[in-house]
């Protein structure tokens, strides 16, 4: 082995050495022109510029020019070609890597060396395009998969013009040159290779247009790191990944912490499953659902809310570990748009039986090694860099504080409802009407405990009034098994010891339907009364075991994994408001 | 001496046993009147269960009722009693480890040493004056739960009682100073299990209440754990070589990628109409123009179409779509991705479905439009069916069936133009399949989307051809079904 790079470099140091002469010979004529482009210009009308400046101006006209102008322009070269009997759209270029392989394969060859491999392939996207060397020579930049490559373009190393006049040459390469625009989808075979200054490049023999961009690109302004106006980058989420490297490491993190979920439950044997998200029945959570029909059997259904009833089906099935996870996991609500709510969101939920609220609980040591990245444990967010906020160890919050008493009267009662509204009125806290218990306590916790949570914090043992599906305190009355973990102030986490009385699970059913008549307009109360017992079947009266179960919401996880404050920047394709809806209305009020 | 035996009659035995029968806890707490009415309705409720949904329902009112007059479990545990849910339960050996660990035993001897603790579903109970057997089911199999009134002493008649077949129950052996095993009940079920060999012949019993079906049926587990494992193997394969999972919308502000009729739906804050997807292709293909060259959803597709044994109205497919791949590109993927999965669920590629002997081992047969003179259901063996009309593109079929489906992409925005055209003007012609013009899409397309392979797979076809399925509703755990007492529609 190590005899190859010897033996390989006298023919690269014969080429380099010719390479080079000719480089420096092209730079000097650039910076000749450069020069002479400057002493043009200062003599203003009196000099005619060169062709290379001639080209160069002629592209910065076309860039200059109205995006209806430049989508014509290009349109009429596509048909062009078409005309001709030629493809301009080729159903194939045979790569031989990526372009983070090429980077990594040739980084190491020395500044103004050739590599002794010839012909490799590459194809991307040119991010930039610069001529030089009075047209001879012409620059892109072009990337793929988060890489970037230098395409060193001459016109005397094309394979196709061996042979022909010099000016000949100059005439085919210009006019090729001038069919490759930014943005364009390009193929090139050539040499790898160090410019003299170090940077990456492949050497062409052969340059072929694989796929024109038909609009400008947006332009990055000076100073600015990538395209910035959210409504592009969210409405044309492909612009941004071009424009912008970090909306694709988000989503690569995304989809690792995804993988580490899915590895970490099958790793314990849980089962990933796959349950309707169409219903007869909404059920499992409290939020308003969609509705659609099913045509053939005139059939209206509810897009579900919650996976939560069908995976503790499959529990009583006999799936003693059962989870749904990001795709699986998907869920629908048709509420408002907010810069943390999505009309549809990711989730995963996972069912454990015989465990229950403690079990997924890992012991603080342990929870600094379930980071999902990369990136290790520490995260920053909200320029809060000093703390690392997955490695601190959760502190426990006992739901109790302003509550007190919180647990002796969680009806609807006048006695239940006075006290919170006092208490929301003595520290004005707004809450909008219907004030039923459940919205008054939701109030009370968000603005007296999840405000504390900027670390991970356990919420624990909810009164029952908020938690229908949750299991008695075993030796707290009136509260349940239950926590909520919170970090960054949001809720990432809910899991209960599950509820497996049938006889009990009507009664809360019942008393929440009741309330819900009672508080008419409180949407978000449970849609169903007895789904869960009668409609899909009674399935909670053949016995769910002991089952401890538990939901993750992915994207607030990875809002916290890569430092977002919107859930729109973490989801490829975010529900936006459809274009031209009056200006005045804002969404994010929703 | 304690004698352990799975799978075999003889099994659970113990010298001393301590049992806290739950029910007999709960009538000793006041007010004892309604525990013991408790019982009596729950008795009732069982018998009531198989013949009458009304007396169920008047039997659970009245437990409602009770409900009132027993004290919460949170009192009734303080009080040093049980509830019939019990909190949570930490097995030592699930059925199949107890089986392992203990199948040295030869008959009739015990291990004295063991402690143990497994639970499970009672699946059958059989008494016998001073002995009672039960078949106690857990995820991986069941084993035997052997009482001797001989060794339970006064323990025996209440834990027979307050037990019966259905409910979770969990049984440790614990070596506290004297030998001994308790079994706890940890959850009372109010209605009996169907008749093993009779009770879910019923088809559609077995669909609507899968987890019945789950329960007496152990081939149904094993296929959802099948789907599992291929999903998982899809996954794998598609990951080691640099595709991006990713997720893409369900909501749709039009339909796209396919010819469906698309389920509608709305959405009230936004006052906007949305349709379900019906194929993931054209967000995929977004992100592909965005530079991720490699990429794939495992996703739920939504069409507004009737049900039989092939087709449920949701259901899921795999999309995977590679920058700078043609068509033959793809020749590799779809045959290692379908003859893998065969290998890793089936132990080989040679698989039998519904009778009929399947080879998937690459490479398969490859026929044109123009040399096929067959007809979907005789293409029983896997076969390419290459160059459809106008398009670079081949589908796979097996056992009659398009398993899957590839193209080499349209990348040209103007002829894409013209097909969506072609289709807007079938659907103002009537076609409910047909999609209109996505201008979004042809915007994107028109930033240029390099030359790209895509492949799709219907992932319920792929499963029922794995795990010998004649029907879709055996692989998705809750189909969607015709409304009880609605009546089919004539053919």
């Amino acid at each position: 082995m190590p005899d190859e790079p010897e033996a390989a470099a006298p023919a690269g140091e014969a080429g380099l050495s010719k390479n080079e002469q000719k480089r420096r010979a092209k730079q000097e004529a650039q910076a000749k022109a450069k020069a002479e482009k400057a002493a043009a210009k200062a003599a203003a009308d009196a000099a005619k510029p060169k062709p290379a400046a001639a080209a160069a101006a002629q592209e910065e006209e076309e860039e200059e020019q109205d995006p209806t102008k430049y989508f014509e322009n290009r349109l009429t070269f596509v048909n062009g070609v078409k005309e001709k009997g030629a493809n301009p759209y080729p159903h194939k270029f045979q790569t031989s890597m990526q372009l983070p392989d090429y980077v990594a394969k040739y980084e190491s060859i020395g500044s103004g060396e050739m590599s002794a491999d010839g012909g490799v392939g590459l194809a991307g996207r040119i991010a930039t395009k610069r001529a030089g060397g009075k047209g001879r020579l012409v620059f892109f930049d072009v990337v793929g998969d988060g890489a970037k490559v230098q395409v060193f373009a001459s016109a005397d190393k094309f394979s196709d013009y061996a042979g022909l006049e010099k000016d000949e040459k100059a005439a085919r390469f210009s006019a090729l040159m001038s069919t490759l625009k930014r943005g364009d989808i390009v193929g090139v075979r050539g040499t790898p290779g160090k410019t003299k200054r170090g940077e990456l490049s492949l050497f062409p023999t052969e340059m072929t247009l694989l796929t024109p961009c038909l609009h400008m690109l947006p332009k990055v302004p000076p100073g600015s790191s990538g395209l910035a106006d959210k409504e592009t980058r969210y409405r044309q989420r492909y612009l941004d990944l071009i424009m912008n490297p970090t909306t694709r490491s988000t989503f690569i993190t995304r989809t690792r912490a995804i993988n580490f979920l899915r590895r970490f439950l099958d790793m314990h044997g849980f089962l990933e499953v796959e349950t309707p998200m169409m219903n007869a029945i909404p059920g499992g959570a409290t939020a308003r659902p969609f509705i659609t029909k099913h045509n053939d059997l005139n059939l209206d259904m509810y897009m579900r809310i919650a996976p939560e009833l069908y995976l503790k089906m499959l529990v009583v099935g006999g799936l003693d570990r059962a989870h749904a996870t990001a795709v699986h996991g998907r869920l629908f609500t048709a509420g408002g748009v907010a810069s943390r709510h999505n009309p549809e969101f990711t989730t995963c939920e996972f069912y454990w039986a015989y465990a229950d609220y403690e079990d997924p609980t890992p012991p603080p040591h342990t929870r600094t090694h379930c980071s999902p990245t990369r990136t290790g444990p520490h995260v920053e967010c909200r320029g809060v860099s000093s703390h690392s906020l997955l490695c601190t160890g959760p502190d426990q919050v006992h739901g109790r504080a302003p509550l007190a008493d919180g647990a002796a009267h969680t009806g609807d009662d006048t006695s239940a409802t006075r006290p919170r509204h006092g208490l929301c009125a003595e520290h004005g806290v707004e809450c909008k009407p219907p004030l039923t218990t459940y919205r008054l306590l939701d109030k009370l916790v968000g603005e007296f405990l999840e405000s504390q949570c900027l670390h991970p914090t356990f919420i624990t043992d909810h009164p029952k009034i908020m938690s229908p599906l949750a299991k008695d305190h075993r030796s707290k009355p009136g509260l349940t098994e239950r926590f909520e973990l919170f970090a960054n102030y949001h809720e990432m986490c809910n899991a209960y010891t599950e509820l497996n009385d049938p006889v009990e699970q009507r009664a809360r059913f019942a008393a929440q339907a009741t309330w819900r008549r009672k508080a008419a307009g409180d949407d978000e109360a449970m849609f169903v009364d007895d789904g869960f017992i009668t409609a899909p079947g009674p399935a909670l009266e053949y016995g769910l075991p002991p089952t401890a179960g538990w939901g993750m919401g992915i994207d607030r996880l990875c809002m916290l994994l890569t430092d977002n404050e919107s859930i729109k920047e973490v989801l490829l394709f975010p529900a936006m408001r459809p274009v031209g809806m009056a200006a005045d209305f804002n969404p994010d009020c929703q | 001496m304690l004698l352990l035996r799975t799978l075999l009659p003889a099994a659970v035995s113990s010298r001393c046993c301590r049992l806290v029968p739950p029910l007999a806890a709960l009538a000793s707490a006041s007010p004892a009147d309604a525990a013991a009415a408790q019982g009596e309705v729950v008795r009732e409720l069982k018998a009531a269960a198989e013949r009458d949904e009304a007396a169920i329902k008047a039997a659970v009112e009245r437990l409602l009722a009770l409900k009132a007059q027993l004290p919460a479990p949170a009192q009734a545990v303080a009080a040093g009693g049980h509830t019939p849910y019990a909190y949570s339960f930490a097995p030592t050996h699930s059925s199949a480890a107890f089986a392992e660990a203990f199948d040295s035993l030869s008959p009739g001897a015990e291990d004295a040493s063991a402690e143990v603790a497994l639970c499970g579903r009672v699946m059958t109970k059989r008494s016998f004056g001073k002995l009672a057997f039960f078949t106690v089911q857990d995820g991986e199999g069941t084993f035997q739960l052997y009482l001797d009134k001989k060794r339970l002493g006064a323990a025996f008649r209440p834990f027979l009682d307050a037990t019966d077949g259905g409910g979770f129950g969990g049984v440790k052996r614990t070596d506290k100073g004297e030998l001994s095993v308790l079994a706890t009940l940890l959850t009372k079920a109010l209605r009996p299990l169907p008749d093993k060999w009779k009770g879910l012949a019923d088809v559609n019993k077995r669909y609507r209440q899968r987890y019945l079906d789950m329960i007496v049926n152990p081939r149904v587990r094993a296929t959802f754990a099948a789907r599992a494992r291929i999903t998982a193997y899809l996954r794998r394969y598609l990951d080691e070589r640099g595709f991006l999972e990713i997720e893409t919308p369900c909501l749709n502000a039009q339909p796209g990628g396919a010819e469906a009729k698309p389920f509608e739906t709305y959405h009230n804050a936004l006052g906007l109409d949305l349709t379900l997807r019906i194929a993931t292709e054209l967000y995929l293909k977004r992100l592909v123009i965005g530079g991720v060259e490699r990429v794939y959803e495992l996703g739920r597709i939504f069409r507004n179409e009737g049900i039989s044994t092939r087709h449920n109205p949701e259901f899921t497919s795999i999309e995977l779509y590679q920058a700078y791949a043609d068509y033959e590109a793809h020749d590799r993927p779809p045959g290692e991705l379908v003859a893998g999965a065969a290998r890793h669920v089936a132990g080989g590629t040679s698989v039998e479905y519904q009778g009929a002997s399947i080879d998937l081992a690459p490479p398969w047969r490859r026929v044109t439009m123009a040399e096929l003179e067959l007809c979907e259901p005789e293409l029983v063996q896997p076969t390419f069916v290459l160059d459809h009309p106008t398009e670079e593109r081949f589908e796979l079929f097996a056992v009659g069936r398009e398993l899957a489906n590839a193209f080499s992409e349209l990348t040209d925005p103007v002829d894409q133009r013209a097909r969506f055209e072609a289709q807007a003007a079938k659907k103002a012609a009537g076609d409910e399949e047909a999609c209109g013009v996505d201008e979004d899409f042809l915007t994107a397309l028109e930033h240029g989307m390099p030359p790209t392979g895509g492949l799709g797979i219907g992932i319920d076809r792929l499963v029922m051809l794995l795990t010998d399925s004649p029907s879709i509703k055996d692989v998705i755990a809750f189909p969607l079904l015709r409304p009880e007492g609605q009546p089919a529609p004539k053919e």
